[in-house]
């Protein structure tokens, strides 16, 4: 064997492992899904639907189905831009050279992240209870007189989600632009000053473009994340009230495991849905900032 | 600076492993002092041939009545234990056997599990291999109550031994009541309509909610509708919009909402730990399983009382909701011998001289009431409960058990719930009017079962 064959087979033998796992655990399991998407019933009785298509038909006059996606895409066209917005200008702003304490507020803007995402729902629960601490703070300095029940009116159960989500995810995503942000010279933006520009001009015209890849992969990890959100859904509101807050992947999980034997065939399907719209989005995202030459 | 930043994270990171790793010692703290106390142990089949295994998950309820099981079967056999593996909740239950039936491995399933009664017809219509026929026990059928047998009863095959009985209680709160310028007697016996003004009544001057209910689990529908003799389904099809029953108990529960007299938590623990132990309330009609949680709030002790609730006509309600069985898994490879233990133990056997250590445990244990006629007749059945103003609560829920109507069953009943307590929603905040609500309720839950 030649050398560049040894070092080809050296390759294929350190790779052949984890393909072979990747294959069985996670390959596999999604066609065996693909398949049991065509089929429906439950438990034993589960067997190949007549039309096959039944689930993916049987989807389009699911009226919560349609509801669990608008809400998705509620949270989704009002939490993404504002968190993003949001993160780059705390990044902008936490790059500042001549700011103090700069660790000390870089890591409290990211600790959030450290939260596992069930607790600071509960954290979230316990707050905006109809006794709890938001609701004794504001009729203290006498905002309102009475009890909201904040989980409990849709409105503002959904205000709430997407601001638990601002919370949680803002300071990951201001990691990102942080890192980007210190591979900017400073010369650039010196030499802006030099030619007048001020402080919003250089953020438009120099950060913002230098940020471009960032900016695309934090939409598409965003876009991709809400997509499939689920803990808040269950843990904050349990999809009420009346399935105004719930997401695609929670009803899909009500379908499975929520009440009683689960029809697996139709959250197949519904999951197929899903990730055939990720897919769709991130490509959009990936063409609409793709600017290389 | 990169550095800096990227230490900081680290330190965040490390820090919140450490957190985790000081959780997780707990619960294996928890667990060996459980393993310890011969409860929890990771297996979930023993070797030994005495040795039984179960699924259980209320360690203030359900747990203490399988203890004094375990006890009462060593009467006859000493070498018995029974080996209970908590769960945190009933989901977990469902979800184990759930999980064994698709993977076609029931090996991952203890020898008993204890199962919520409202779910059992559906798993056996659709994991029939799960379960093992109970009908050859040696024990007295007709003594454990026909509406309770009635969802452990599947194509006349006896599956389960039934454990606590849900029959519902109504309980009010007499000072609250007095203070509003009622008796005990003023509430008992009446019609919704008489209900709701008492309610205004009691809110206006203690500020205090009359009913409650979970909103997103709304249990009321189903525990009136069985007051009146009535289902939410009718020959396998769900029977809302048409049944004027439905309809009427409908406007009422918005009605007591609308009026304030009801309050709709936003989900289970807001209406266990805000609306009841929160003292937010003057009434709780509910399975009689919720006593405990009621019982949490020891300051109010001796001012509950409780009476059959009311209903459309004035005539007394008796309903039932909940409530758990237990039942044989197709692990079970001593099946003879869980057989013979629940037989004897919930099935009743023992209690043929008059008296049953399993359900006079269960009771003084963990407040479970059993369905068995021939052990409510002991002592402890008959005894004054001073936390209902020494009220003989047991034998009271008892009675009422013997006039709870059997009502159809259905796979979809939890979908039922969930659509009725949409509905409500619907019509309480986003301005639907009844038929409207109900309408669309009825084609999800249609939509639910494929018809």
């Amino acid at each position: 064997m030649t050398l560049a064959k040894k070092q080809l087979a050296a390759g294929w033998l350190f790779l052949t492992p984890a393909t072979i796992l990747i294959f069985i655990m996670s390959f596999y399991p999604i066609v065996q899904a693909f398949i049991t998407s065509f089929k429906s019933g439950k438990g034993v009785n589960i067997k190949f639907a007549d039309p096959l298509t039944y689930n993916y038909q049987r989807m389009l006059q699911d009226v919560i189905f349609k509801t669990s996606m608008k809400n998705t895409f509620l949270y989704l066209i009002v939490e993404v831009p504002v968190m993003l917005i949001l993160a780059i200008l705390l990044a902008q702003l936490l790059n500042n050279k001549d700011l103090k304490f700069k660790g000390i507020f870089r890591t409290c803007i990211f600790l959030p992240c450290a939260t596992s995402l069930v607790s600071y729902s509960l954290i979230f629960k316990s707050m905006f209870a109809t006794q709890g601490l938001i609701n004794t703070v504001l009729q203290n300095i006498g905002i309102t007189h009475e009890n909201i029940n904040f989980l409990g009116t849709a409105s503002t159960a959904r205000a709430i989600i997407i601001i638990a989500l601002i919370w949680r995810w803002t300071g990951y995503n201001m990691v990102f632009y942080l890192a980007g942000l210190q591979n900017i010279e400073y010369s650039v933006y010196e030499a802006a000053k030099i030619d007048g520009a001020n402080g919003w001009k250089t953020f438009w015209y120099i950060t913002v473009p230098l940020l471009k890849p960032t900016i695309v992969m934090t939409a598409i990890m965003s876009i991709n994340g809400t997509l499939q959100l689920f803990d808040e859904s269950v843990n904050l509101t349990s999809g009420g009230p009346a399935n105004s807050t719930i997401t695609m992947s929670h009803y899909i999980y009500n379908q499975a495991f929520g009440q009683g034997v689960g029809n697996l065939g139709y959250t197949s399907a519904m999951s197929f849905i899903v990730f055939i719209m990720v897919a769709i989005l991130a490509f959009i995202n990936l063409k609409v900032g793709d600017t290389r030459d | 600076m990169k550095r800096k930043l990227l230490s900081l994270m680290l330190v965040g990171t490390m820090a919140a492993s450490m957190v985790a790793c000081g959780s997780s010692a707990d619960t294996t703290d928890n667990a060996s002092k459980d393993a310890a106390d011969g409860a929890a142990t990771e297996a979930v089949q023993s070797d030994d041939e005495n040795t039984l295994t179960v699924y259980a998950w209320d360690e203030n309820f359900n747990i203490p009545a399988l203890k004094a099981a375990e006890k009462d079967y060593q009467d006859v056999n000493p070498d018995f234990k029974l080996e209970i593996i908590t769960q945190s909740q009933s989901s977990d239950v469902e979800q184990a056997v759930t999980l064994a039936a698709e993977a076609g491995d029931y090996s991952t399933l203890p020898d008993i599990v204890l199962f919520q009664d409202h779910y059992f017809q559906q798993y056996v219509t659709n994991y029939p291999d799960a379960w093992q026929d109970a009908s050859d026990a040696d024990c007295d059928w007709n003594g454990l109550g026909a509406e309770k047998l009635s969802y452990s009863t599947i194509d006349g095959k006896h599956y389960g031994f039934p454990v606590d009985a849900g029959t519902a209680i109504f309980a009010y709160r007499t000072d609250l009541l007095e203070q509003a310028g009622y008796t005990i007697d003023d509430v008992t016996g009446i019609t919704w309509d008489e209900f709701d003004k008492i309610g205004k009544d009691v809110q206006a001057k203690t500020g205090k909610y009359l009913l409650c209910m979970d909103g997103s689990g709304n249990d009321l529908f189903y525990m009136m509708l069985q007051e009146e003799g009535v289902s939410q389904f009718k020959d396998g099809k769900p029977y809302i919009k048409d049944n004027e029953t439905l309809v009427k108990v409908f406007e009422v529960v918005a009605q007591l909402a609308k009026d304030n007299v009801l309050y709709l938590a936003n989900d289970w623990s807001d209406y266990t730990d805000q609306a009841i132990q929160g003292d937010m309330v003057a009434g709780v009609f509910n399975g009689n399983w919720i006593i405990p949680t009621m019982k949490q709030v020891s300051e109010n002790s001796g001012k509950w009382e409780i009476v059959p609730a009311p209903t459309l006509t004035g005539k007394p309600g008796y309903a039932s909701n909940g409530g758990s069985s237990l039942y044989i898994t197709a692990n079970c490879k001593k099946a003879d011998l869980a057989k013979d233990f629940l037989a004897y133990t919930f099935g009743g056997r023992s209690a043929d001289d008059g008296q049953s250590t399993t359900y006079d445990e269960a009771l003084l244990n963990g407040g479970v009431i059993g369905t068995c006629a021939a052990a409510a007749e002991s002592d402890v059945y008959q005894q004054g409960v001073d936390f209902f103003n020494g009220q003989p609560i047991y034998a009271d829920i008892v009675e009422y058990t013997q006039n709870v109507a059997t009502v159809e069953q259905s796979d979809y009943h939890y979908q039922a719930r969930t659509h009725l307590g949409t509905a409500l929603q619907n019509v309480l905040d986003n301005g639907y009017t009844t038929e409207q609500a109900l309408e669309e309720a009825e084609s999800n839950l249609k939509f639910d079962m494929g018809l």
